[in-house]
């Protein structure tokens, strides 16, 4: 067998040799690169061990558009054209075209997304974690349509769960490593209807999961989810729940450890002890705005190091939440600029674990309504102006490209959201404004978008899922979403 | 000085007349963003303006209430999200406007510049209960 693959490897290289040999772009670094890339392909070996921890991680509201806006922003802000810059996950070996439709959305949101990565099985828009059959909100006939989760089955198992997201602790796609819900909006008990026995409301299931042992670490926004309205936090905020329960109280009465501030998680001990960190009332900031509290980076390489005392292993899901969230603004700087910070966290991760036993996966819940202009030439600033391609060279000119109304436009626009032309006060009608590059540069810049909404929605686009570590190459093709649950399941228990 | 200001008042786009006649004079606008620092205390500029007539542009947020004299300027235009959000959040960094006569509404994405007297700390709406660091008073306000 070993022989065998030897003696292909030595045709496939003296066919590359010959071929090269023969051609007069033979030295150009197009073809050397690709040359080296062939060796690599035909080099690999799928790794077929058991998977003693699984890392998942998702930008939400990341689809192909918007992490190729992430890779030429990451790309331009370390000096290059922006095109040619390859993300950490990028890098991953394995990759497939992920299909977000739900059973009763093209468009998904990310209840039923993360719903599908965490039981495999695709479900209802708004829901979390219960079977199709069941309405939204009808918290009666859920009985007996909860889905079991990853964390619940790897807990099983011995291994230890945490879950970590920039947005509320409580949101869709946190949430869905840990409730069961039949609308994801019911973050705290004020926002559970009168008489709804069936479940609790989305911050008790965590902090009910943390009890009883399936999660161990809970990393995120939405402190106000978890203290009563009478009580004021650190920051001075009031909380939201109309049950008087202090749910941090709880936890820590339960031997948690609790952190708030980036101070307070500096100071966090990671022992494999449970740990809750809530250092924002709502969502955490946005990359650009952040103080005072850590960054992704930073929870995911803490969350690695207390994960890792298991002997057992781990399971990690990691959500760069407000990717999404500035999608949602139509504000194409914030986007990126967490999508950037989203990188790092992989790129950590990574660092911290061993490729021989660490499954790491790389996807978003869904995509955006993103859309990108031409022809722009190379270096193009992707928040900026789209610039003319220079016939003579390699880099844009200087010369914005416009439209047939005169006007320069941006690389990237929006198909609706707050960044409408079309304007209220103006019955609805409207030009494109004029525009400078510093101006669209600038990063509270709005790009243009055409139909009017009060926030730019998701679009039932494509993702990409890009992985490495134990069976990723079972990432292949395109592929449903619900699928991810399955290679996950696959991994961990492969003999 | 606010380029965008500058640029679109150059143009001669219309600017409808506020509640009351614009005293503002356009090299002295800054940005909402201006009167914070990233940890969100006050900048230099909110600290050496406190008490004065300032100017500052951003965006009007959907009133709270109708018939109002008071609105809230954000930073940039305030998306929300019904798939993603349960109510709306108000962002940290924004200012309380007092206006002195009833606001007429102005789309929640179109710049505006507002003109009105800086008043810094902590102040509980008595009307809609709405608490604010920063304020204008007496404020008047047109498109950018
Ligand atoms: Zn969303």
């Amino acid at each position: 067998m070993k022989s065998a693959l030897i003696a292909s490897l030595a045709v496939a290289f003296s066919t590359g040799v010959a071929l090269a040999q023969e051609l007069p772009q033979k030295d150009s670094k197009w073809f050397t690169d690709a040359q080296a890339k062939i060796q690599e392909m035909v080099a690999r070996q799928p790794n077929t061990k058991r998977a003693k921890n699984v890392i998942l991680f998702t930008a939400d509201g990341n689809g192909v558009g918007t992490n190729y806006a992430i890779r030429l922003f990451s790309g331009q802000q370390a000096g290059g054209l922006g095109d040619d810059y390859v993300q950490p996950q990028e890098a991953f070996p394995n990759l497939a075209l992920v299909k977000t439709y739900t059973t009763n959305g093209q468009t998904p949101d990310s209840a039923p997304t993360a719903s599908a990565m965490n039981t495999g099985v695709k479900s209802k828009n708004t829901m979390i974690n219960v079977d199709e059959s069941v309405s939204v909100s009808d918290c009666a006939g859920m009985a007996g349509h909860e889905l079991k989760t990853f964390a619940e089955i790897v807990s099983e198992n011995g291994k230890s769960v945490g879950v970590i997201s920039t947005a509320r602790i409580t949101h869709a796609t946190p949430a869905g490593v840990y409730a069961k819900t039949v609308n994801r909006d019911w973050e705290d008990n004020s926002r559970l209807p009168e008489g709804c026995t069936n479940q609790k409301d989305i911050a008790a299931q965590l902090i009910d999961q943390m009890k009883a042992g399936v999660i161990d670490i809970a990393l995120g926004g939405g402190r106000g989810h978890f203290i009563p309205a009478e009580v004021t936090d650190g920051e001075g905020k009031t909380g939201k729940r109309t049950d008087g329960q202090n749910l941090i109280e709880a936890a820590q009465a339960n031997g948690a450890q609790y952190a708030w501030s980036d101070e307070d998680f500096a100071k966090l001990t990671l022992d494999g002890s449970p740990i809750l960190g809530l250092f924002e009332s709502s969502h955490m900031k946005y990359e650009a705005d952040r103080s005072g509290e850590p960054s992704l980076a930073e929870m995911t390489a803490a969350s690695i190091k207390s994960l890792q005392s298991n002997e057992n292993g781990f399971y990690l899901s990691i959500e760069a939440g407000r990717v999404d969230h500035a999608n949602h603004d139509g504000n194409g700087y914030r986007t990126l600029t967490d999508g950037k910070a989203f990188a790092d966290a992989i790129a950590l991760a990574d660092e911290l674990t061993n490729d021989e036993d660490t499954l790491i996966i790389v996807t978003a819940d869904h995509e955006h309504a993103i859309s990108f202009n031409g022809y722009c030439g190379r270096g193009s600033p992707i928040t900026g102006l789209c610039y003319d391609i220079d016939d003579a060279g390699v880099k844009h000119t200087e010369e914005p490209l416009k439209g047939a109304d005169g006007k320069p436009f941006t690389v990237i626009g929006f198909l609706n959201g707050v960044g409408s032309v079309l304007k209220e006060d103006k019955q609805w009608t409207g030009s494109r404004p004029e525009l400078t590059n510093d101006e669209a540069m600038d990063k509270d810049y709005i790009q243009q978008a055409l139909i009017p909404m009060s926030s730019e929605t998701h679009s039932g686009e494509d993702v990409a899922v890009m992985a490495k570590g134990p069976w990723a190459h079972l990432f292949d093709g395109v592929i449903e979403q619900n699928y991810i649950f399955h290679v996950m399941n696959y991994a961990v228990n492969a003999e | 000085m606010d380029r965008r200001h500058f640029l679109l008042a150059a143009l001669g786009l219309p600017a409808i007349a506020a509640a009351a006649p614009w005293p503002a004079r356009a090299d002295d606008t800054i940005r909402l963003r201006d009167l914070y620092n990233k940890d969100l205390s006050f900048s230099g500029y909110a600290l050496e303006r406190e008490g004065e007539r300032v100017s500052i542009s951003g965006y009007m947020a959907p009133p709270l209430k109708a018939e109002s004299h008071f609105f809230v300027l954000t930073n940039r235009p305030l998306a929300v999200c019904p798939f993603c959000e349960t109510e709306a959040q108000w962002p940290d960094d924004i200012l309380a406007v007092y206006c002195k006569r009833v606001i007429e509404v102005i789309s929640f994405n179109t710049r505006i510049v507002t003109r009105g007297k800086l008043e810094l700390g902590t102040f509980t709406d008595p009307e809609t209960g709405f608490v604010s660091r920063v304020r204008l008073a007496d404020a008047v306000y047109e498109r950018a």
